[in-house]
């Protein structure tokens, strides 16, 4: 360059000028910690006995890749709208977001999703394995029994599923009023399991024989025909109380007869609750009957708050002693009970008779639901031995062909979700039967484990890519909460007090699509990367490199300065020592 | 990209000398996303003297003029009309100085240019003393700062000098405050100032320095978001000198943005008490300019 001054002589005026970028220095030489990509697990996941994804159904859900979410849904669980609606949602207590306003509406989600699949919106396309050329004997088409069929029909087995009753669907069928489930909802969802090609055999009561006979004609046996019998107060008069479990199931067949003015339903479980709300709902005065404290009821709280709302009395600390017939009605004898200390292993309070005069109570009509237990010896081990695997949702019995017991037969939380997790082991349990041997069960199924909880991973025990859950759960603190503003829980509509006490009709409506989207972005999506981009966008070494949706870590520029992990609002991201 | 709206393509490379967490660094990055390939740039004597790269490397895919300490304004204005006189109105000159080359030494050649409202971008990327030389004060180090001109208990007394205020009073087209920890909202300034030709356009960048302010280098994004959540660095917008428009409203003790950084280390809740005082009075202040002028206009 020149400059032409005034005297008309040229100056020579020189300026340096670079000529090389300086993507020549690989400044990765001076890093001393490096960033990486390490999911981790979210506490709900570790939480839902069915080991969902949750953090990923909601990214899917909120990125609008809605049949994604159902297929994670599906990849655990074939129940997503009975689940939505009966479950006790666990994962909702753990939820991280409460910490910042209230929990991830999840049970919401689930539903919304199931429904939209049950409408014909949504399609699943989860794959059959090739067949394995061997068929398992499933005794009982309940929750457990269904799920079992389910993943092993996936895994390629052929399943026969032997039903006592007229309709799969066991408890889901005969034992949950329809305002809670409605008959399309399971009906739905049990057609789509059967699109897996299992038999089912209803009308077809199951013997020990028959058992013994299975286990010559199958190459595997799961029992997951619940609890058949119900508890006894073994008190004088009891043969006059009706059974609660009964009166549900008459409800369900479409015995809709008015029932009495009066009645009294004994129990604290979900059960009792269902018959006491049932009975509400055919014009009944009912008073619930328990022997502990309202706040022991094993029953779900939200259930128990309700039937209070719709005019259930519940007379807490009475336990009945004897049953009599006055004419027409009933006299029930009860003892007044008293809290005293707490019992250990269950968490809740131990009661005595409180020492004070009896009281009477007079009602029309008895129901009892305390509980149920085994109908015969045989759906347990009759012998247990040192190769009997006591599992955390069924035992294998000591015998080839192998036999299993699941569902409310072995389960500690007699819950739906608890029956999926059931089957989900069983037939995990029976393809490393066949696979690697007995020998192998418990480390492989360990492996497969959610994060630090008991809850398994279909998923992950098909090897189905980027879904290797880390045993490291994601707390509170591990979020950014910069990038989360507050914003409320999604409320779903409910029917009116009155409108609910006069039906039968489903209570709590599903989320518009506006609203569901909407809670969906409220879930910090703990633990996974949902290409929010923040690591790439704050680089200040263009080191993050995006690939066909991959990013990855340009280790040759990569200074180690760690913005990208502490601006990962989910924590999917941590930084590792060189060395 | 959830949530985002960034360009994608980069006029920054790889392999600068800046920091490790670098804040300047981060605002060149997202300031070029913004500006595009059609840019100059102009740097004076500062730490991104050092990263633009040492001879005969560049760590900008787009021109730079480095020049000296005092002269980023001059320069610019001499770049602008050799561009004019070539009859290129497409380029945009951006000078790119730090708190010393603007607050101090070059604050008279910026502020002639100004007043000439000499058709340019000027950009201070703050970080509040003069780092590349060894962290001495400038007049943008902070109350309460440390630096190795104000050690010990000689820790600075003085404020901060408000340098968008300044500017500002020169009623120029466009002056504005931005943040690294707000991508988005500093890159669309960066997209106005480019689009409003014809006069100067000032930009006043917060970029945290984890070297001279004594942080971790991974707290950089964070404690630049905390400064604009305690209302510290408030995020906003001045047009012609009267138009005040404030873009985030923070909400936080400012205590929690000073506790977590080194430089700060020696301050009592005496002081925080004070600083907080300082700036809800400032902030106070923006407000009712924000009003005041928007019932004069």
């Amino acid at each position: 360059m020149a400059q032409e001054p005034e005297n008309g002589k040229k100056i020579p005026l020189f300026i340096s000028r670079s000529h090389i970028l300086t993507d020549v220095n690989k400044t990765g030489s001076w890093r001393f910690v490096r960033p990486i990509y390490r999911e981790k697990t979210a506490p709900c996941s570790t939480a839902c006995p069915a080991g969902q994804d949750i953090p990923r159904i909601e990214m899917f859900f909120n990125q609008n890749q809605f049949e994604d979410a159902l297929n994670t849904i599906l990849f655990e669980n074939p129940f997503p709208s009975v689940c939505g609606r009966v479950c006790f949602h666990p994962c909702e207590r753990v939820c991280n977001r409460a910490g910042l306003d209230e929990p991830v509406a999840v049970h919401d989600l689930e539903r919304f999703i199931g429904d939209a699949a049950a409408r014909g919106e949504l399609k699943p396309g989860l794959k059959k394995l090739p067949a394995k050329g061997k068929t398992v004997c499933i005794i009982g088409a309940g929750p457990a029994g269904m799920a079992a069929g389910y993943f092993l029909s996936r895994m390629g087995y052929s399943c026969d599923i032997y039903e006592a009753r007229s309709e799969p669907g066991g408890i889901l069928r005969w034992g949950i009023p329809r305002y809670r489930l409605p008959e399309t909802v399971l009906t739905f969802e049990i057609d789509r399991i059967k699109q897996y090609g299992l038999k089912i055999s209803c009308n077809t009561p199951v013997t020990h024989d028959f058992v013994e006979d299975a286990k010559n004609r199958y190459q595997a046996v799961f029992i997951a025909c619940g609890h058949g019998r119900s508890l006894k107060m073994n008190i004088p008069g009891e043969h006059m109380a009706d059974d609660g479990l009964d009166y549900l199931n008459r409800l369900r067949k479409g015995d809709t007869a008015p029932s009495t003015t009066t009645a009294a339903v004994i129990g604290g479980g979900n059960t009792a609750i269902d018959v006491a709300r049932s009975l509400v709902r055919q014009g009944t005065k009912t008073t619930l009957i328990y022997r502990r404290q309202k706040q022991d009821m094993p029953a779900f709280k939200e259930e128990v708050e309700m039937a209070v709302e719709e005019g259930v009395t519940i007379m807490e600390l009475f336990s009945p002693v004897k049953i009599e017939k006055h004419d027409e009605e009933f006299v029930i004898s009860l003892q007044k009970m008293k809290t005293a200390g707490m019992e250990t292993d269950r968490g809740r309070s131990r009661v005595i008779p409180d020492g004070g005069p009896g009281h009477q109570f007079r009602t029309l009509k008895i129901f009892t639901a305390i509980g149920a237990e085994p109908a015969d010896p045989w759906l347990s081990p009759l012998q247990k031995t040192d190769a009997t695997l006591d599992l955390s949702h069924c035992t294998l019995a000591d015998s080839d062909p192998p036999l299993l017991y699941g569902g409310d037969l072995t389960n500690a939380i007699q819950s739906v979700p608890d029956a999926v997790a059931s089957g989900k082991q069983a037939a995990m349990a029976i393809d490393i039967f066949f696979k690697q041997g007995r020998h192998a069960i418990t480390d492989r199924l360990n492996s497969c484990r959610v994060g630090n909880g008991p809850a398994l991973s279909m998923a992950r025990y098909m090897g189905e890519k980027q879904r290797n859950r880390h045993e490291d759960v994601v707390s509170f603190e591990h979020i950014n909460l910069d990038y989360f503003p507050r914003e409320s829980r999604a409320e779903t509509k409910t029917l009116s007090l009155d409108d609910r006490v006069r039906s039968f009709d489903e209570i709590k409506t599903t989320l518009t699509i506006d609203r569901a989207l909407k809670e969906s972005r409220r879930c910090f999506n703990c633990g996974i990367c949902n290409a929010c981009d923040n690591c790439r966008i704050f680089c200040p070494e263009i080191a993050v490199t995006l690939h066909a949706g991959e990013r990855q870590i340009d280790l040759d520029y990569c200074k180690g300065c760690g913005i990208c992990v502490v601006e990962c609002p989910r924590s999917a991201m941590e930084l590792q020592e060189e060395g | 990209m959830a949530g985002y709206n960034i360009p994608d393509t980069d006029y920054m490379v790889s392999g600068h000398v800046g920091c490790p967490g670098c804040g300047a660094t981060i605002a060149m990055k997202f300031a070029l996303k913004a500006m595009g390939e059609k840019t100059m740039v102009v740097i004076p004597a500062c730490c991104w003297g050092v990263i633009a790269g040492p001879y005969p490397q560049s760590s900008l895919k787009v021109p730079i003029l480095q020049t000296a300490f005092a002269t980023a304004g001059a320069t610019a204005s001499g770049l602008r009309a050799a561009l004019d006189m070539k009859g290129d109105s497409e380029t945009t000159v951006m000078a790119w100085a730090g708190d010393g080359g603007t607050f101090d030494i070059g604050i008279q050649a910026l502020s002639g240019a100004v007043e000439r409202n000499e058709d340019f971008i000027y950009v201070c990327y703050d970080n509040e003393a003069y780092m590349n030389t060894g962290v001495q004060r400038s007049s943008a180090t902070p109350f309460g700062s440390r630096t190795t001109t104000t050690p010990g208990k000689g820790w600075k007394k003085n404020r901060k000098k408000n340098m968008v205020e300044i500017l500002a009073a020169h009623r120029i087209p466009y002056a504005a405050t931005a943040s690294i920890a707000y991508p988005e909202d500093m890159i669309r300034k960066f997209d106005k100032a480019r689009r409003m030709k014809g006069g100067t356009r000032f930009i006043h960048v917060f970029a945290t320095c984890p070297t001279g302010w004594r942080i971790p280098s991974e707290m950089s994004v964070k404690i630049a978001r905390l400064a604009v959540q305690s209302n510290v660095f408030p995020l906003y917008e001045v047009e012609n000198g009267v138009k005040y428009t404030i873009n985030v409203e923070g909400s936080r003790p400012v205590a929690d943005y000073f506790k977590i950084q080194g430089r700060f280390k020696h301050l009592t809740d005496e002081d925080f008490e004070k600083i907080q005082n300082m700036v809800d009075k400032d902030w106070e202040l923006l407000l009712r300019k924000t009003s005041y002028f928007d019932r004069l206009t």
